[in-house]
Protein backbone atom coordinates (compact mmCIF):
# COMPACT_ATOMS: atom_id res chain seq x y z
CA UNK A 1 0.00 0.00 0.00
CA UNK A 2 1.34 3.48 -0.91
CA UNK A 3 -1.03 5.53 0.30
CA UNK A 4 -3.09 5.86 3.37
CA UNK A 5 -7.42 6.18 4.05
CA UNK A 6 -7.81 9.83 3.99
CA UNK A 7 -7.35 11.38 7.57
CA UNK A 8 -10.76 12.40 7.65
CA UNK A 9 -12.01 8.49 7.83
CA UNK A 10 -13.35 7.53 11.01
CA UNK A 11 -15.12 3.88 11.70
CA UNK A 12 -18.96 4.70 11.58
CA UNK A 13 -20.91 4.85 14.81
CA UNK A 14 -23.86 2.94 14.21
CA UNK A 15 -24.29 1.99 17.76
CA UNK A 16 -28.15 0.74 18.14
CA UNK A 17 -29.49 2.19 14.58
CA UNK A 18 -28.81 -1.65 13.24
CA UNK A 19 -30.96 -4.77 14.10
CA UNK A 20 -27.89 -6.44 13.72
CA UNK A 21 -24.36 -5.59 12.49
CA UNK A 22 -22.07 -8.28 11.94
CA UNK A 23 -18.55 -8.77 10.18
CA UNK A 24 -17.50 -10.47 7.06
CA UNK A 25 -14.69 -11.72 5.10
CA UNK A 26 -14.16 -9.43 2.09
CA UNK A 27 -12.24 -12.32 0.56
CA UNK A 28 -15.29 -14.16 0.45
CA UNK A 29 -17.98 -11.60 -0.66
CA UNK A 30 -16.86 -8.03 -0.77
CA UNK A 31 -18.32 -6.87 2.13
CA UNK A 32 -16.33 -6.04 5.62
CA UNK A 33 -19.43 -5.14 7.42
CA UNK A 34 -23.01 -6.55 7.07
CA UNK A 35 -25.64 -4.71 8.53
CA UNK A 36 -29.75 -5.14 8.63
CA UNK A 37 -31.59 -2.17 9.11
CA UNK A 38 -35.43 -1.13 9.30
CA UNK A 39 -36.26 1.59 6.99
CA UNK A 40 -37.19 4.16 9.21
CA UNK A 41 -33.41 4.30 10.51
CA UNK A 42 -31.92 4.38 6.59
CA UNK A 43 -31.35 8.80 7.19
CA UNK A 44 -29.63 8.37 10.42
CA UNK A 45 -27.50 5.75 9.03
CA UNK A 46 -26.29 7.48 5.74
CA UNK A 47 -25.68 10.14 8.01
CA UNK A 48 -23.06 8.83 10.37
CA UNK A 49 -21.52 7.28 7.52
CA UNK A 50 -21.66 10.38 5.99
CA UNK A 51 -20.05 12.33 9.27
CA UNK A 52 -17.13 9.27 9.31
CA UNK A 53 -16.04 10.39 5.56
CA UNK A 54 -17.65 7.56 3.67
CA UNK A 55 -19.64 7.99 0.63
CA UNK A 56 -22.79 5.92 -1.04
CA UNK A 57 -21.29 3.43 -3.22
CA UNK A 58 -24.86 2.27 -4.21
CA UNK A 59 -28.40 1.70 -3.75
CA UNK A 60 -30.31 -1.02 -5.47
CA UNK A 61 -33.06 -2.85 -4.37
CA UNK A 62 -34.23 -7.33 -4.79
CA UNK A 63 -37.69 -8.58 -5.60
CA UNK A 64 -37.48 -10.82 -2.72
CA UNK A 65 -41.50 -11.50 -2.34
CA UNK A 66 -40.89 -15.27 -3.82
CA UNK A 67 -38.69 -16.11 -0.89
CA UNK A 68 -39.07 -13.70 1.91
CA UNK A 69 -42.11 -11.91 1.32
CA UNK A 70 -40.87 -8.55 1.45
CA UNK A 71 -39.13 -6.14 -1.01
CA UNK A 72 -35.02 -5.14 -0.02
CA UNK A 73 -33.60 -2.26 -0.46
CA UNK A 74 -29.46 -2.60 -0.27
CA UNK A 75 -26.94 0.15 0.22
CA UNK A 76 -23.36 -0.20 0.18
CA UNK A 77 -21.05 2.24 1.38
CA UNK A 78 -17.16 2.27 1.06
CA UNK A 79 -14.39 4.83 1.52
CA UNK A 80 -11.76 6.29 -0.39
CA UNK A 81 -9.28 4.42 0.51
CA UNK A 82 -8.67 1.10 1.66
CA UNK A 83 -11.76 -0.95 1.29
CA UNK A 84 -14.31 -0.79 4.21
CA UNK A 85 -17.22 -2.03 2.43
CA UNK A 86 -20.71 -2.12 4.49
CA UNK A 87 -23.57 -3.31 3.21
CA UNK A 88 -26.79 -2.27 4.59
CA UNK A 89 -30.42 -4.39 4.02
CA UNK A 90 -33.45 -3.07 4.62
CA UNK A 91 -36.26 -5.01 4.47
CA UNK A 92 -39.81 -3.39 3.61
CA UNK A 93 -43.24 -4.49 2.70
CA UNK A 94 -44.33 -6.85 -0.29
CA UNK A 95 -46.74 -4.41 -1.47
CA UNK A 96 -46.01 -2.70 -4.65
CA UNK A 97 -47.60 -0.17 -4.74
CA UNK A 98 -46.93 0.90 -1.25
CA UNK A 99 -43.66 -0.28 -0.26
CA UNK A 100 -41.78 3.00 0.73
CA UNK A 101 -38.27 4.42 2.62
CA UNK A 102 -37.22 7.67 3.57
CA UNK A 103 -34.99 9.51 0.69
CA UNK A 104 -31.47 10.08 1.84
CA UNK A 105 -30.84 12.84 -0.86
CA UNK A 106 -30.70 15.27 1.66
CA UNK A 107 -27.61 13.01 2.95
CA UNK A 108 -25.58 12.31 -0.07
CA UNK A 109 -27.07 13.97 -3.04
CA UNK A 110 -25.83 10.40 -5.05
CA UNK A 111 -28.97 8.75 -3.82
CA UNK A 112 -31.26 11.04 -6.07
CA UNK A 113 -30.62 9.01 -9.26
CA UNK A 114 -30.19 5.87 -7.47
CA UNK A 115 -33.46 5.83 -5.76
CA UNK A 116 -35.33 7.43 -9.17
CA UNK A 117 -33.72 3.98 -10.73
CA UNK A 118 -35.42 1.84 -8.11
CA UNK A 119 -38.74 3.50 -8.21
CA UNK A 120 -38.30 2.89 -11.93
CA UNK A 121 -37.24 -0.66 -11.59
CA UNK A 122 -39.21 -1.47 -8.19
CA UNK A 123 -41.58 0.94 -8.17
CA UNK A 124 -40.61 1.56 -4.42
CA UNK A 125 -41.25 5.14 -3.70
CA UNK A 126 -38.84 7.28 -1.23
CA UNK A 127 -40.71 9.85 0.84
CA UNK A 128 -39.02 13.39 0.44
CA UNK A 129 -37.11 12.47 -2.75
CA UNK A 130 -37.00 16.21 -4.42
CA UNK A 131 -37.88 14.45 -7.69
CA UNK A 132 -39.23 10.88 -7.87
CA UNK A 133 -39.68 10.33 -11.82
CA UNK A 134 -39.06 7.56 -13.92
CA UNK A 135 -34.90 7.50 -15.40
CA UNK A 136 -33.90 4.66 -17.66
CA UNK A 137 -37.97 3.17 -18.77
CA UNK A 138 -39.92 5.42 -20.88
CA UNK A 139 -41.65 8.66 -19.10
CA UNK A 140 -45.03 7.00 -19.98
CA UNK A 141 -44.29 2.74 -18.83
CA UNK A 142 -46.81 1.43 -16.67
CA UNK A 143 -44.55 -1.36 -15.94
CA UNK A 144 -41.68 -1.76 -12.84
CA UNK A 145 -39.27 -4.26 -15.14
CA UNK A 146 -37.02 -5.39 -12.22
CA UNK A 147 -40.05 -6.71 -10.60
CA UNK A 148 -39.99 -10.50 -10.74
CA UNK A 149 -43.38 -11.06 -12.01
CA UNK A 150 -43.27 -8.61 -15.14
CA UNK A 151 -42.07 -11.51 -17.13
CA UNK A 152 -39.22 -13.29 -18.75
CA UNK A 153 -37.76 -11.63 -21.49
CA UNK A 154 -37.99 -15.09 -23.74
CA UNK A 155 -41.79 -14.90 -22.97
CA UNK A 156 -42.86 -11.61 -24.96
CA UNK A 157 -45.14 -11.90 -27.37
CA UNK A 158 -43.29 -11.92 -30.52
CA UNK A 159 -43.22 -8.04 -32.08
CA UNK A 160 -46.02 -6.87 -34.63
CA UNK A 161 -45.31 -4.93 -37.59
CA UNK A 162 -46.74 -1.16 -37.15
CA UNK A 163 -49.57 -0.57 -38.91
CA UNK A 164 -49.32 1.00 -42.67
CA UNK A 165 -49.13 4.42 -42.27
CA UNK A 166 -49.83 6.75 -44.86
CA UNK A 167 -47.47 9.55 -45.39
CA UNK A 168 -48.81 13.14 -45.54
CA UNK A 169 -47.30 15.68 -47.14
CA UNK B 1 -14.10 32.06 -20.00
CA UNK B 2 -12.14 31.09 -16.99
CA UNK B 3 -13.71 33.56 -14.49
CA UNK B 4 -17.37 34.71 -15.38
CA UNK B 5 -18.05 38.51 -14.91
CA UNK B 6 -20.63 38.63 -11.85
CA UNK B 7 -22.22 41.18 -14.17
CA UNK B 8 -23.42 39.05 -16.85
CA UNK B 9 -24.43 36.45 -14.42
CA UNK B 10 -28.21 36.73 -14.48
CA UNK B 11 -29.48 37.89 -10.91
CA UNK B 12 -31.54 35.00 -8.94
CA UNK B 13 -34.44 37.04 -9.76
CA UNK B 14 -34.07 36.87 -13.13
CA UNK B 15 -37.89 36.77 -14.68
CA UNK B 16 -38.85 33.43 -15.99
CA UNK B 17 -39.96 35.06 -19.49
CA UNK B 18 -36.21 35.94 -19.85
CA UNK B 19 -35.33 32.10 -19.23
CA UNK B 20 -35.44 30.08 -22.45
CA UNK B 21 -34.50 26.12 -22.43
CA UNK B 22 -32.66 24.39 -24.83
CA UNK B 23 -32.34 20.88 -25.56
CA UNK B 24 -28.74 19.28 -25.97
CA UNK B 25 -28.84 16.08 -27.54
CA UNK B 26 -29.79 13.67 -27.48
CA UNK B 27 -28.56 13.88 -30.97
CA UNK B 28 -25.78 16.47 -31.04
CA UNK B 29 -22.70 16.43 -32.82
CA UNK B 30 -20.69 17.32 -29.74
CA UNK B 31 -22.62 15.19 -27.22
CA UNK B 32 -21.24 12.16 -26.09
CA UNK B 33 -23.68 9.11 -27.15
CA UNK B 34 -26.82 9.88 -26.60
CA UNK B 35 -27.00 12.13 -23.65
CA UNK B 36 -29.85 14.75 -23.59
CA UNK B 37 -28.89 17.76 -21.47
CA UNK B 38 -32.12 19.84 -20.92
CA UNK B 39 -30.95 23.11 -19.99
CA UNK B 40 -32.21 26.38 -18.27
CA UNK B 41 -30.83 29.75 -19.83
CA UNK B 42 -30.51 33.17 -19.37
CA UNK B 43 -28.70 33.85 -22.36
CA UNK B 44 -25.44 31.94 -22.21
CA UNK B 45 -25.57 31.27 -18.65
CA UNK B 46 -26.97 27.70 -17.68
CA UNK B 47 -29.32 28.29 -14.51
CA UNK B 48 -30.12 24.53 -14.43
CA UNK B 49 -29.46 21.22 -16.24
CA UNK B 50 -30.91 18.14 -16.53
CA UNK B 51 -29.06 15.26 -17.57
CA UNK B 52 -32.20 12.88 -19.22
CA UNK B 53 -30.58 9.54 -19.59
CA UNK B 54 -32.02 6.02 -20.37
CA UNK B 55 -32.32 6.19 -24.93
CA UNK B 56 -29.88 3.35 -24.49
CA UNK B 57 -31.57 1.23 -21.95
CA UNK B 58 -31.18 -2.53 -22.67
CA UNK B 59 -32.75 -4.31 -19.77
CA UNK B 60 -29.33 -6.02 -18.69
CA UNK B 61 -29.75 -6.80 -15.34
CA UNK B 62 -33.04 -7.89 -16.54
CA UNK B 63 -31.33 -9.80 -18.90
CA UNK B 64 -28.85 -11.31 -16.24
CA UNK B 65 -32.39 -12.89 -14.29
CA UNK B 66 -33.43 -14.09 -17.29
CA UNK B 67 -30.21 -16.77 -18.13
CA UNK B 68 -27.38 -18.77 -16.60
CA UNK B 69 -24.69 -16.93 -15.07
CA UNK B 70 -22.29 -17.68 -18.18
CA UNK B 71 -25.09 -16.86 -20.68
CA UNK B 72 -24.46 -13.37 -18.94
CA UNK B 73 -20.77 -13.13 -20.23
CA UNK B 74 -21.15 -11.47 -23.72
CA UNK B 75 -23.73 -9.20 -22.42
CA UNK B 76 -20.70 -7.57 -19.67
CA UNK B 77 -18.88 -6.20 -22.43
CA UNK B 78 -21.25 -4.30 -23.71
CA UNK B 79 -22.13 -2.76 -21.09
CA UNK B 80 -19.47 -0.23 -21.88
CA UNK B 81 -18.53 -0.96 -25.48
CA UNK B 82 -15.21 1.12 -24.99
CA UNK B 83 -13.91 -0.79 -22.30
CA UNK B 84 -15.45 -3.93 -22.44
CA UNK B 85 -12.57 -6.32 -21.34
CA UNK B 86 -12.58 -4.75 -18.40
CA UNK B 87 -16.18 -5.15 -17.35
CA UNK B 88 -15.94 -8.63 -19.00
CA UNK B 89 -12.88 -10.06 -17.06
CA UNK B 90 -14.53 -8.18 -14.08
CA UNK B 91 -17.29 -10.30 -14.27
CA UNK B 92 -15.55 -13.83 -14.83
CA UNK B 93 -13.29 -12.72 -11.78
CA UNK B 94 -16.38 -12.01 -9.40
CA UNK B 95 -17.76 -15.37 -10.24
CA UNK B 96 -14.52 -17.13 -9.74
CA UNK B 97 -14.74 -15.28 -6.38
CA UNK B 98 -18.29 -16.76 -5.17
CA UNK B 99 -17.07 -19.76 -6.88
CA UNK B 100 -13.85 -20.80 -5.49
CA UNK B 101 -12.18 -21.35 -8.83
CA UNK B 102 -8.47 -21.04 -9.06
CA UNK B 103 -7.49 -19.18 -12.24
CA UNK B 104 -4.05 -20.29 -13.66
CA UNK B 105 -1.04 -17.91 -13.42
CA UNK B 106 -0.53 -17.44 -17.39
CA UNK B 107 -4.15 -16.68 -17.67
CA UNK B 108 -4.10 -13.74 -14.77
CA UNK B 109 -0.88 -12.00 -16.60
CA UNK B 110 -2.92 -12.36 -20.12
CA UNK B 111 -5.73 -10.72 -18.63
CA UNK B 112 -4.24 -7.84 -17.11
CA UNK B 113 -2.03 -7.44 -20.16
CA UNK B 114 -5.60 -7.11 -22.21
CA UNK B 115 -7.23 -5.05 -19.47
CA UNK B 116 -4.53 -2.46 -19.41
CA UNK B 117 -3.99 -2.49 -23.33
CA UNK B 118 -7.98 -1.77 -23.23
CA UNK B 119 -7.43 1.34 -21.10
CA UNK B 120 -4.86 2.42 -22.86
CA UNK B 121 -7.54 2.28 -26.06
CA UNK B 122 -10.45 3.79 -24.05
CA UNK B 123 -8.32 6.78 -22.98
CA UNK B 124 -6.86 6.95 -26.96
CA UNK B 125 -10.58 7.63 -28.00
CA UNK B 126 -11.73 9.81 -25.14
CA UNK B 127 -8.34 12.00 -26.20
CA UNK B 128 -9.61 12.36 -29.76
CA UNK B 129 -13.29 12.82 -29.07
CA UNK B 130 -12.76 15.22 -26.13
CA UNK B 131 -10.46 17.12 -28.69
CA UNK B 132 -13.04 16.94 -31.29
CA UNK B 133 -15.45 18.50 -28.95
CA UNK B 134 -13.41 21.43 -28.09
CA UNK B 135 -13.05 22.41 -31.92
CA UNK B 136 -9.16 20.68 -32.61
CA UNK B 137 -10.14 17.69 -35.55
CA UNK B 138 -6.86 16.79 -35.99
CA UNK B 139 -6.13 14.47 -32.34
CA UNK B 140 -8.94 12.57 -33.27
CA UNK B 141 -7.37 11.38 -36.79
CA UNK B 142 -3.75 10.67 -34.54
CA UNK B 143 -5.42 8.56 -31.90
CA UNK B 144 -8.14 6.69 -33.55
CA UNK B 145 -4.83 5.69 -35.83
CA UNK B 146 -2.41 4.63 -32.74
CA UNK B 147 -5.86 2.90 -31.25
CA UNK B 148 -6.31 1.05 -34.08
CA UNK B 149 -2.80 -0.64 -33.54
CA UNK B 150 -4.54 -1.58 -29.96
CA UNK B 151 -7.57 -3.07 -31.47
CA UNK B 152 -6.07 -5.74 -34.23
CA UNK B 153 -3.62 -6.52 -31.36
CA UNK B 154 -6.70 -7.57 -29.13
CA UNK B 155 -8.66 -8.90 -32.43
CA UNK B 156 -5.86 -11.50 -33.10
CA UNK B 157 -6.84 -13.32 -29.31
CA UNK B 158 -10.21 -12.67 -28.81
CA UNK B 159 -11.69 -12.12 -32.43
CA UNK B 160 -13.27 -9.13 -32.03
CA UNK B 161 -12.59 -5.72 -32.05
CA UNK B 162 -14.85 -4.06 -29.14
CA UNK B 163 -17.15 -6.28 -27.60
CA UNK B 164 -15.24 -8.67 -26.47
CA UNK B 165 -16.02 -12.00 -24.77
CA UNK B 166 -12.71 -13.29 -23.65
CA UNK B 167 -13.04 -14.50 -20.44
CA UNK B 168 -14.53 -17.51 -19.10
CA UNK B 169 -15.04 -18.41 -15.13
CA UNK B 170 -11.24 -19.48 -14.81
CA UNK B 171 -9.54 -18.30 -17.36
CA UNK B 172 -9.04 -16.55 -20.84
CA UNK B 173 -11.02 -18.42 -24.37
CA UNK B 174 -7.33 -18.58 -26.11
CA UNK B 175 -3.93 -18.66 -25.82
CA UNK B 176 -1.62 -15.92 -26.35
CA UNK B 177 1.17 -16.06 -29.09
CA UNK B 178 4.45 -14.55 -30.00
CA UNK B 179 2.92 -12.44 -32.53
CA UNK B 180 0.64 -10.86 -30.07
CA UNK B 181 3.09 -10.27 -27.58
CA UNK B 182 5.18 -8.74 -30.56
CA UNK B 183 2.42 -6.50 -31.52
CA UNK B 184 1.63 -5.41 -28.11
CA UNK B 185 5.42 -4.54 -27.67
CA UNK B 186 4.98 -2.47 -30.83
CA UNK B 187 2.14 -1.20 -29.27
CA UNK B 188 3.94 0.16 -26.32
CA UNK B 189 6.88 1.69 -27.79
CA UNK B 190 4.20 3.66 -30.43
CA UNK B 191 2.36 4.87 -27.68
CA UNK B 192 4.89 5.96 -25.78
CA UNK B 193 6.68 7.92 -28.62
CA UNK B 194 3.06 9.62 -29.48
CA UNK B 195 2.24 10.99 -25.93
CA UNK B 196 4.73 13.11 -25.96
CA UNK B 197 4.27 14.54 -29.34
CA UNK B 198 0.08 14.63 -28.30
CA UNK B 199 1.00 17.03 -25.36
CA UNK B 200 2.94 19.22 -27.94
CA UNK B 201 0.50 19.46 -30.01
CA UNK B 202 -2.14 20.58 -27.68
CA UNK B 203 -1.67 20.95 -24.06
CA UNK B 204 0.29 24.40 -24.07
CA UNK B 205 -2.54 25.56 -27.41
CA UNK B 206 -3.98 28.40 -25.95
CA UNK B 207 -7.16 28.03 -26.92
CA UNK B 208 -7.41 24.47 -25.55
CA UNK B 209 -5.73 25.68 -22.02
CA UNK B 210 -8.97 28.48 -22.43
CA UNK B 211 -11.47 26.44 -22.46
CA UNK B 212 -10.04 23.21 -20.04
CA UNK B 213 -8.18 25.76 -16.92
CA UNK B 214 -10.52 26.23 -14.41
CA UNK B 215 -13.23 25.13 -16.26
CA UNK B 216 -15.72 22.45 -14.54
CA UNK B 217 -13.94 22.57 -10.97
CA UNK B 218 -15.08 19.18 -8.69
CA UNK B 219 -13.24 19.53 -5.64
CA UNK B 220 -13.73 18.33 -2.02
CA UNK B 221 -17.10 17.63 -0.51
CA UNK B 222 -19.05 17.29 -3.37
CA UNK B 223 -17.16 14.33 -5.02
CA UNK B 224 -17.61 12.53 -1.89
CA UNK B 225 -21.43 13.59 -1.72
CA UNK B 226 -22.27 12.34 -5.31
CA UNK B 227 -19.97 8.65 -4.99
CA UNK B 228 -17.53 10.18 -7.78
CA UNK B 229 -14.76 8.00 -8.45
CA UNK B 230 -11.89 7.83 -11.65
CA UNK B 231 -10.04 10.47 -13.50
CA UNK B 232 -12.49 13.31 -11.95
CA UNK B 233 -11.58 11.72 -8.46
CA UNK B 234 -8.40 11.44 -9.01
CA UNK B 235 -7.65 14.97 -10.73
CA UNK B 236 -9.10 16.58 -7.43
CA UNK B 237 -6.66 14.72 -5.34
CA UNK B 238 -7.67 11.70 -4.27
CA UNK B 239 -5.63 8.58 -5.08
CA UNK B 240 -8.77 6.13 -4.64
CA UNK B 241 -8.05 3.34 -7.16
CA UNK B 242 -9.70 0.02 -6.76
CA UNK B 243 -6.05 -1.63 -8.33
CA UNK B 244 -4.52 -0.37 -4.61
CA UNK B 245 -7.44 0.17 -2.76
CA UNK B 246 -8.63 -3.90 -3.18
CA UNK B 247 -6.53 -5.40 -5.47
CA UNK B 248 -7.73 -7.88 -7.66
CA UNK B 249 -6.25 -10.35 -10.11
CA UNK B 250 -2.54 -9.78 -9.69
CA UNK B 251 -2.46 -5.90 -9.54
CA UNK B 252 -0.67 -6.30 -6.36
CA UNK B 253 2.37 -7.61 -7.97
CA UNK B 254 3.40 -4.88 -10.32
CA UNK B 255 4.98 -1.33 -9.63
CA UNK B 256 2.26 1.56 -11.22
CA UNK B 257 1.57 4.91 -9.35
CA UNK B 258 -2.17 6.45 -9.16
CA UNK B 259 -1.35 9.55 -11.35
CA UNK B 260 -3.33 12.79 -9.28
CA UNK B 261 -3.67 16.49 -9.91
CA UNK B 262 -5.34 18.83 -7.32
CA UNK B 263 -7.13 21.40 -9.29
CA UNK B 264 -10.09 19.29 -10.27
CA UNK B 265 -10.94 21.13 -13.61
CA UNK B 266 -11.15 20.15 -17.00
CA UNK B 267 -7.10 20.63 -17.80
CA UNK B 268 -6.45 18.25 -14.67
CA UNK B 269 -8.56 15.80 -15.91
CA UNK B 270 -7.33 15.63 -18.82
CA UNK B 271 -3.44 15.35 -17.54
CA UNK B 272 -4.45 12.34 -15.22
CA UNK B 273 -5.66 10.49 -18.11
CA UNK B 274 -2.74 10.93 -20.09
CA UNK B 275 -0.22 10.06 -17.40
CA UNK B 276 -2.33 6.83 -16.72
CA UNK B 277 -1.63 5.46 -20.36
CA UNK B 278 2.27 5.92 -18.81
CA UNK B 279 1.23 4.04 -16.09
CA UNK B 280 -0.72 1.19 -17.95
CA UNK B 281 2.20 0.71 -20.58
CA UNK B 282 4.36 0.16 -17.06
CA UNK B 283 1.94 -2.46 -16.51
CA UNK B 284 1.71 -4.37 -19.53
CA UNK B 285 5.66 -4.07 -19.77
CA UNK B 286 5.96 -5.96 -16.56
CA UNK B 287 3.06 -8.57 -17.38
CA UNK B 288 4.41 -9.29 -20.57
CA UNK B 289 8.33 -9.37 -18.78
CA UNK B 290 6.48 -11.90 -16.43
CA UNK B 291 4.28 -14.01 -18.37
CA UNK B 292 4.58 -17.28 -17.02
CA UNK B 293 4.15 -20.29 -19.38
CA UNK B 294 1.72 -23.14 -18.24
CA UNK B 295 -2.26 -23.50 -19.06
CA UNK B 296 -4.57 -20.62 -19.38
CA UNK B 297 -7.82 -22.48 -18.13
CA UNK B 298 -8.22 -24.95 -14.69
CA UNK B 299 -8.32 -28.71 -16.01
CA UNK B 300 -11.80 -29.55 -16.05
CA UNK B 301 -14.65 -27.14 -16.09
CA UNK B 302 -18.01 -27.74 -15.08
CA UNK B 303 -20.94 -26.46 -17.74
CA UNK B 304 -23.16 -25.11 -15.24
CA UNK B 305 -22.30 -23.97 -11.87
CA UNK B 306 -24.50 -23.36 -8.99
CA UNK B 307 -23.11 -20.70 -6.67
CA UNK B 308 -23.64 -20.59 -2.88
CA UNK B 309 -26.46 -18.63 -1.69
CA UNK B 310 -25.87 -15.06 -0.56
CA UNK B 311 -24.56 -11.37 -1.58
CA UNK B 312 -21.86 -10.77 -3.24
CA UNK B 313 -20.09 -7.39 -4.24
CA UNK B 314 -16.65 -7.57 -6.39
CA UNK B 315 -15.25 -3.82 -7.55
CA UNK B 316 -12.65 -3.21 -10.44
CA UNK B 317 -11.26 0.09 -11.95
CA UNK B 318 -12.49 0.53 -15.47
CA UNK B 319 -11.64 3.38 -17.72
CA UNK B 320 -13.98 5.68 -15.95
CA UNK B 321 -14.04 4.58 -12.21
CA UNK B 322 -15.63 2.23 -9.82
CA UNK B 323 -17.48 -0.50 -11.52
CA UNK B 324 -19.00 -2.57 -8.83
CA UNK B 325 -21.31 -5.88 -9.51
CA UNK B 326 -23.35 -6.94 -6.48
CA UNK B 327 -24.38 -10.48 -7.31
CA UNK B 328 -27.33 -12.35 -5.23
CA UNK B 329 -27.50 -15.93 -5.59
CA UNK B 330 -30.55 -17.95 -4.34
CA UNK B 331 -28.32 -21.30 -5.44
CA UNK B 332 -29.90 -21.84 -8.24
CA UNK B 333 -27.35 -21.72 -11.65
CA UNK B 334 -29.24 -18.43 -12.46
CA UNK B 335 -28.76 -15.34 -10.88
CA UNK B 336 -31.38 -13.88 -8.90
CA UNK B 337 -30.26 -10.27 -9.00
CA UNK B 338 -26.92 -8.46 -10.74
CA UNK B 339 -27.00 -4.99 -10.25
CA UNK B 340 -24.03 -3.59 -12.31
CA UNK B 341 -22.65 -0.40 -10.23
CA UNK B 342 -21.35 1.74 -13.25
CA UNK B 343 -18.91 4.82 -12.33
CA UNK B 344 -20.20 7.20 -15.37
CA UNK B 345 -23.55 6.77 -13.25
CA UNK B 346 -22.47 8.75 -10.45
CA UNK B 347 -20.20 11.14 -12.42
CA UNK B 348 -22.65 12.35 -14.49
CA UNK B 349 -25.42 12.57 -11.68
CA UNK B 350 -23.18 15.19 -10.41
CA UNK B 351 -23.69 17.32 -13.53
CA UNK B 352 -26.94 19.45 -11.98
CA UNK B 353 -24.41 21.10 -9.38
CA UNK B 354 -21.38 21.01 -11.56
CA UNK B 355 -22.87 22.88 -14.49
CA UNK B 356 -25.09 25.51 -12.33
CA UNK B 357 -23.84 28.86 -13.32
CA UNK B 358 -21.35 27.81 -16.19
CA UNK B 359 -21.31 28.55 -19.69
CA UNK B 360 -23.07 26.62 -22.39
CA UNK B 361 -19.93 26.70 -24.70
CA UNK B 362 -18.33 24.85 -21.33
CA UNK B 363 -20.58 22.50 -20.87
CA UNK B 364 -19.10 20.35 -24.17
CA UNK B 365 -15.73 20.68 -22.32
CA UNK B 366 -17.01 19.55 -18.59
CA UNK B 367 -19.26 16.97 -19.57
CA UNK B 368 -16.47 15.12 -22.51
CA UNK B 369 -13.65 15.84 -19.39
CA UNK B 370 -16.33 13.60 -17.14
CA UNK B 371 -15.91 11.00 -20.00
CA UNK B 372 -19.71 9.12 -19.87
CA UNK B 373 -20.38 6.06 -22.00
CA UNK B 374 -23.89 6.37 -22.28
CA UNK B 375 -24.29 2.39 -22.81
CA UNK B 376 -22.80 2.16 -19.03
CA UNK B 377 -25.14 4.85 -17.63
CA UNK B 378 -28.33 3.05 -19.21
CA UNK B 379 -27.38 -0.39 -18.88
Amino acid sequence: MTHEAPKDTVAPALDGLTTSSEPSDPAKDGFHVRHVATADRVVELARRFDEAGYFLEMITAEDRRGDLEAMRLVYTYNRYGEADRHLVLVDLSSEIPGASAPSCVPVFPAADWFEREVFDMYGITFDGHPDLKRILLPDDADFHALLKDFGRIEDAPPEEDPPERELTV
Amino acid sequence: MKTPNPIDLAPASAPEDEMYYLNMGPQHPSMHGVLRLLLKLHGEEIITAEPVIGYAHRAHEKMAENRSYIMFLPNTSRVDYLSGMIYNLAYCEAMEKILDIEVPERAQYIRTIANELNRISSHLLWFGTFLLDLGGVTPFLYCFDDREEILEVLDRVTGSRLTYSYGRFGGVTMDVDDAFLDGARAVLKRIRERIPMYLSLVHDNVIFRERCDGVGVMTGDLLRKYGITGPPLRAAGVAYDVRRAEPYGIYDRFDFEIPTRTAGDCMARFEVRVDEMEQSCRIVEQAIEGLPEGPIMPGRMKKRFKPPKGEFYFAVESARGHFGMYIVSDGTDNPSRIKLRTPSFSNLSSMPEVLRGTFVADTIAIVGSIDVVLPEIDR
